[in-house]
């Protein structure tokens, strides 16, 4: 009897959640707002609990810089430049920058600046923080593959020789690769840098207070901090980590103050509960489609005709709740922090990356391709965003006259696309999210290169290979601009990737607290000095 | 992957009643397995942006996913793995199983020891981490999972089966048939193991609801079934992250079938001991 009831009890229980879902509440893609700040915090507040996705593994940024650290410690360690909320860069313990010379970048450090110690930061110590960043297998290595030398040119100046001209370390040494630390007390603590008992080796408004392993970090308002234009309204601030489901509870009980979501899913679910606010912020973040030449998608006609053919509108709505939007380059518009309306007005003019799906002329192009018959392999790690996207180009294939199948690959074997040739080899297209951390386009562009090792499809252009060098070492950013515009528009025209949807930063807030910015700077800018009590 | 059947206590949890919906039930979902093509309103893998995560209307009975895939033409296509799935690896564990059960109860001595020390040195070792194992090492899919449950499932059927032939071989035909002059494998294979059919095939059916189980938590795991399967364990996964936006039908319904006919093989696998006098065995 027992069982019986139990049967009863499923149908019953299946019947009475067939109401209409909470998602019916999501935004329009078209109409989501973005914002760069959240509305200004009126007073102080003595403490704050924010999540986090997961516990950092160490808080040595050189050593991981997961987005989950840098989002801490982007409160307690400085930069050389520093993002703003609108995504532009303005000088910060460098004073002042001049590459007259686009081989050779001098900074001036500013005076009065010191650690958390007490001691001045100091030319050397920044030559031994770049150079400790340039170290091989150091997270921001990469971004002084052009540096032929740091050297210490002035009691507070430092000279930076480049092999290659680079206009964008500019935007690198406003991020990690541009953090100053405090010399004497990272060779102090040796390998100790960076675990939950050392303590932090930076100047920034807030300083590491408590790192309790698999509990919280904890970190506290630096009253002694040396910019006194900069007040942090918050005293402490303690950081968590949760999944989405008590994210979201945390958030709407009140346990926790405020989060950066990684995932669209919860943003629904929270904007639709009056006891917190979601705020979205310009973003580089763009889902994209990376094609191998192993098989149809080698011959760019297929790329374009799948490009038309996808349904951009409804992957947004999707797999996305509505918080994304259909977008038809590889770098979302955070990255335009110059020149705005020229790349918008270049963006608006692109044809091959329609929202809703253009099924005629995508079938006119593979007819025009020989209607290849060999299936496109598309691959998946069963996450909803990729399994939404997998999803829907099967179905457009299906609609063009393709054949597509999807590969499930686990979550933690994904990354291996980007390392492993062979994974690479049994897959056509690969569903990914993309975002960088400059907020200048040709941080991306340079994917396109031939032979870059992003580069799956095989695309080679001697001309966009040139644009490429000289977008790079063009200063001037009206110029710099032009270049970045035309890589643009023969990358897209080329479809050496294909771009589906820009998702926006997502903030949400608890009821009590607002302040800190929305857009995607909580990597590089102290967002928690902006966070205080509501008005 | 338990060695005995969670069989229950009471006579009253397998009245005439429960078993009879159990079976009526059952035979609902094998014709909706089989007739899932004529049956269903759409493909299984029909995407419309459309209808994401649509509630139960005309259109979907059951409501739709994130890609607007229509649950309910999915769960009928669905039966089809979630059922052959289990009675592919029955029929691997049973064909191990009774042989090294037969042989272990026949020929008793070392071959009785090697193959108790085997099947206990199993029993120690987690059955779900020894699946992870073999299909960490031969890859994900449907079918190394079922054979990897299939080798986990043996030494469960092994143990069962040479405890029912070791009272069997005491009785007296089994020495009748050697008088005769027949040959050991003549009488297990003509005699023995008919013989022991009824009781095996009772908690087969038994264990059936458990194997579904178990396939379809690899499934959730990202170990069985791949997408775009409509594999009932396979939806529970993909549906998981709607329900953090309101959206509890993706995973509710798939849910719901499984723990449905899970109970239902129970309830007949009982009433089945029951009536063969093997209950709680």
């Amino acid at each position: 009897m027992k069982k019986t009831l139990a049967l009863a009890g499923l149908i019953g229980l299946t019947a009475a959640c067939g109401g209409p879902a909470a998602t019916s509440k999501a935004p329009a893609p078209a109409k989501l707002t973005l914002v760069t700040q959240t509305a200004k915090a009126a007073g102080p507040l003595e403490s704050a609990t924010w999540l986090l996705d997961e516990e950092p593994g160490t808080l040595d940024l050189d050593s991981d810089g997961g987005t989950d650290n840098r989002t801490i410690m982007a409160n307690v360690c400085e930069r050389l430049m520093q993002t703003q909320p609108d995504m532009t860069v303005k000088p910060w313990l460098a004073e002042k920058i001049d590459q007259s010379d686009p081989k050779t970048m001098v900074l001036d450090l500013r005076a009065g600046a010191t650690f958390h110690d007490g001691s001045p930061i100091t030319a050397d110590d920044v030559v031994w923080s770049l150079k400790r960043h340039a170290g091989e297998g150091m997270d921001e290595s990469d971004e002084f593959e052009d540096v032929e030398s740091v050297t210490k040119t002035g009691e507070r100046q430092v000279t930076i020789a480049f092999k290659k001209p680079n206009a964008l370390f500019e935007q690198a040494i406003a991020g990690g690769a541009g953090i100053v630390l405090n010399r004497e007390v990272v060779e102090r603590l040796g390998k100790e840098y960076g675990t939950p008992e050392s303590p932090d080796a930076c100047s920034g408004p807030y300083r590491l207070k408590e790192w309790k392993s698999g509990t919280h970090i904890t970190i506290e308002r630096h009253d002694a901090y040396w910019n006194k234009n900069v007040k942090p309204l918050t005293r402490t601030v303690t950081f968590k980590w949760a999944d989405d489901t008590a994210l979201v509870n945390s958030l709407v009980t009140g346990a926790a103050d405020g989060a950066y979501l990684s995932e669209t899913g919860p943003a629904v679910a929270l904007q639709a509960n009056k006891a917190v606010t979601v705020a979205y912020g310009p973003t580089t973040r763009v889902f994209v489609l990376l094609p191998t030449d192993r098989g149809p998608l080698k011959d760019p006609r297929i790329r374009r005709a799948l490009s038309l053919a996808v349904d951009r509108a409804g992957i947004a709505r999707s797999g996305f709740a509505g918080v994304a939007r259909p977008w038809k380059v590889p770098v979302g518009a955070g990255a335009w922090s110059y020149e705005k309306q020229a790349f918008q007005a270049a963006y608006d003019q692109l044809q091959g990356a329609p929202e809703t799906p253009r099924i005629e002329e995508a079938k006119k192009l593979v007819q025009e391709a020989g209607t290849p018959q060999a299936p496109i392999i598309v691959a998946s790690n069963g996450e909803q965003a990729r399994t939404v996207i997998a999803n829907a180009v099967v179905d457009a294939a299906k609609k063009i006259g393709l054949v597509a199948q999807i590969k499930t690959v686990p979550p933690s074997e994904y990354g291996g696309f980007y390392t492993d040739k062979a994974m690479r080899a049994q897959v056509d297209l690969v569903p990914d999210d993309w975002y960088i951390t400059k907020s200048d386009p040709i941080g991306f562009y340079d994917n396109g290169l031939t032979g870059s090792s992003n580069n799956w499809v095989g695309y080679s252009s001697p001309d966009y290979d040139k644009l490429v060098a000289s977008a790079l070492a063009a200063t001037d950013p009206v110029q710099r601009a032009k270049d970045v515009i035309e890589l643009q528009r023969r990358f897209t025209a080329d479809m050496v990737w294909i771009s589906l949807v820009e998702v926006p930063n997502a903030v949400v807030l608890g009821g009590k607290v607002t302040g800190p910015p929305a857009s995607q700077v909580q990597i590089g800018y102290p967002w928690a000095a902006d966070l205080g009590v509501k008005g | 992957m338990t060695a005995v059947a969670t069989l229950p206590q009471g006579p009253a949890a397998a009245r005439p009643f429960g078993h009879r919906a159990a079976t009526a039930f059952l035979g609902v979902v094998v014709l909706a397995a089989i007739l899932a093509p004529l049956v269903a309103p759409y493909e299984p893998d029909a995407v419309d942006f459309a209808a994401t995560l649509a509630p139960v209307s005309g259109d979907h009975p059951l409501g739709a996913d994130q890609s607007g895939r229509d649950l309910l033409s999915r769960i009928l296509y669905g039966a089809r793995t979630s059922l052959v799935g289990p009675l592919a690896l029955l029929a691997i564990a049973s064909a191990l199983g009774v042989a090294l059960g037969t042989l272990a109860a026949w020929r008793r001595g070392w071959v009785d020891a090697v193959v108790g020390r085997v099947t206990d040195v199993m029993y120690a070792f987690p059955g779900l981490l020894f699946v992870v194992l073999i299909v960490a090492v031969f890859g994900n899919g449907m079918t190394t999972a079922v054979i990897a449950l299939g080798l986990a499932y043996a030494p469960t059927i092994a143990k069962y089966t040479r405890s029912l032939a070791i009272t069997e071989c005491a009785k007296p035909y089994i020495d009748a048939y050697r008088v005769q002059g027949m040959g050991g494998f003549a009488i297990c294979a003509r005699h023995l193991v008919p013989n022991m059919a009824r009781p095996i095939v009772g908690y087969l059916v038994v264990l059936f609801g458990e194997g579904l189980m178990s396939l379809a938590t690899l499934s959730f795991l990202g170990f069985g079934a791949q997408s775009p399967s409509s594999d009932w364990g396979l939806m529970v996964k993909e549906g998981q992250p709607a329900i953090v936006q309101g959206a509890f039908l993706p995973v509710l319904v798939p849910g719901a079938a499984i723990a449905l006919v899970v109970v239902s093989f129970n309830v007949i696998g009982v009433r089945l001991a029951d009536r063969m006098g093997v209950r709680g065995s």
